[in-house]
């Protein structure tokens, strides 16, 4: 077949895609326009659009077209017969999540698009991570290894996507961290084991005990403002904060009726209630939490809540 | 200013020739610059745009154009016009549109027609058809998306 009949033949079956005489930017501009709800569809239409979908440029020109942004809350559950330790960092618009089994695969998930794209691996298989960002950096804690387990910290640099190539020991012994998790406050990463609560200061790359932290058997914790907010159960369902600049815990105040419902927690299915509950400082330092709203989350029986993240899209 | 120096031609690229007032010409960056330029006559020629699409992006431009106090459209009827002048537009219409608005360098045209396609298309089979995109997925690799996509997300 000569390859003007074969053109001419391409040509009746299949006609030029209009799309591609379009500047880039330009096509960026029309997939701006679509409603984000769209785009989990739009990114099977093409390679080509699958990238430009999870592109920055996308998102910047929908900030220039005023299309507002929304704080999204994905809450993590855990299923019950597959103990999976993997962990889970919100940096948005992205979650990305590390390691788990011992494995050393990465994932983010896009959170304006819902795609799911896999990152260069961890530098070491990871099991029973903690992790949390400092200025783009995630830092992941987890006992690694491929040979002998150890507590090793790894760095995810979140701007230029890469892993830093050092494996760092920790200066301090750290036992099981995963039962707790870790928070950073003031560009310093906060965790605990069974016995200790530890601080690391990453640009002097120093690991401390932190005595008055301590004070507290505080786990899966929250921040807001540079403050750790945490529900201790073992002690009637108290919310707690800790200041590390002022090195003391409060009771959060307000909260007293709301709070005694969580009967049980966290062991019984019983734990499925959501609030949203706003913090005020009052003079001398008093903290009163006001109750938003509050509701009974539908969790599924073989799963239990672990986490819940903040992602703005 | 003479009668004459306040109009101008634009001829396209199938040679036709539209003979418009000046103030509605330079809506267009690209005609604003040639005009500056001193380069062309009274003539514009534009290479790149067809008769039938000029006359489409002519009535726009007049429509638009704020003449000698003509401009006192209200909004929101420039807007329902708009809507009206997009609406019935075919895509090979709409991306010419899109074309030509983009080397004319009219900022609100072009706004105007990204939207109307943005507007036309939200579903993968019409993008597929509208923009005559090839899906270049083999089987597996939609399968695999299909498959991160369900277990990350079920909107």
């Amino acid at each position: 077949m000569s390859s003007k009949v074969k053109a001419e033949e391409e040509k009746t079956s299949k006609p030029e895609s209009l799309i591609t005489l379009l500047p880039e930017e330009i096509i960026i501009d029309i997939l701006a326009r679509v409603p984000s709800c769209h785009y989990q569809t739009l990114s099977q239409v093409s390679k080509h659009f699958r990238s430009l979908l999870a592109s920055d440029e996308l998102y910047a020109t929908r900030s220039l077209l005023g299309c507002t942004k929304r704080c999204r809350l994905y809450v993590l559950l855990y299923n019950r017969e597959r103990r999976d330790d993997a962990c889970f960092v919100a940096v948005s618009p992205r979650i990305y999540m590390f390691g788990g089994d011992q494995n050393n695969m990465a994932l983010s998930i896009d959170c304006r698009s819902h795609t799911v794209q896999r990152l260069p691996d961890m530098p070491v298989p990871m099991s029973g991570t903690v992790a949390d960002v400092i200025d783009g950096r995630i830092y992941i804690i987890g006992d690694g290894g491929n040979y002998v387990l150890e507590k090793v910290m790894v760095v995810f640099d979140t701007k230029s996507q890469k892993w830093e190539s050092r494996v760092i020991k920790p200066g301090v012994e750290l036992g099981d961290t995963w039962s707790y998790g870790c928070v950073v406050m003031a560009d310093k990463l906060y965790t605990r084991d069974d016995h200790n609560s530890f601080v690391y200061e990453p640009k002097e790359c120093k690991w401390e005990t932190d005595e008055m932290l301590n004070f507290q058997k505080w786990r899966d914790a929250c921040v807001v403002d540079d403050v750790l907010y945490s529900l201790n159960p073992d002690e009637n369902y108290k919310l707690r904060a800790y200041d590390p600049a002022q090195k003391c815990w409060r009771v959060v105040k307000g909260l007293e009726k709301l709070l005694s419902k969580f009967l049980g927690w966290p062991y019984t299915v019983s734990y499925d209630l959501c609030a949203e509950i706003s913090l005020e400082t009052h003079q001398g330092g008093e903290i009163w939490g006001k109750i938003e709203w509050f509701d009974h989350g539908i969790f599924y029986e073989n799963f239990y809540f672990r986490k819940s993240l903040a992602v703005m899209v | 200013m003479s009668k004459s120096e306040k109009k101008i031609v634009l001829k396209s690229l199938d040679n036709e020739a539209f003979e418009v007032e000046k103030a509605v010409a330079l809506q267009s960056q690209t005609i604003w610059v040639m005009c500056e330029d001193k380069c062309v006559g009274n003539e514009i020629p534009l290479e790149n745009v067809t008769g039938q699409i000029l006359a489409k992006v002519i009535d726009y431009c007049k429509k638009h154009a704020v003449v000698d106090g003509d401009g006192d459209e209200s909004s929101e009827e420039l807007k329902n016009w708009d809507t009206e002048f997009t609406k019935n537009m075919d895509q090979s219409t709409l991306f010419n549109m899109i074309l030509a608005a983009n080397y004319l360098n009219i900022k609100s045209l072009l706004n105007l027609t990204c939207q109307a396609v943005a507007d036309k298309t939200k579903t993968i089979d019409e993008f597929h058809t509208f923009l005559n995109i090839e899906n270049n997925f083999t089987p597996e690799e939609e399968a695999q998306i299909c498959q991160e996509n369900l277990w990350a997300f079920d909107d």
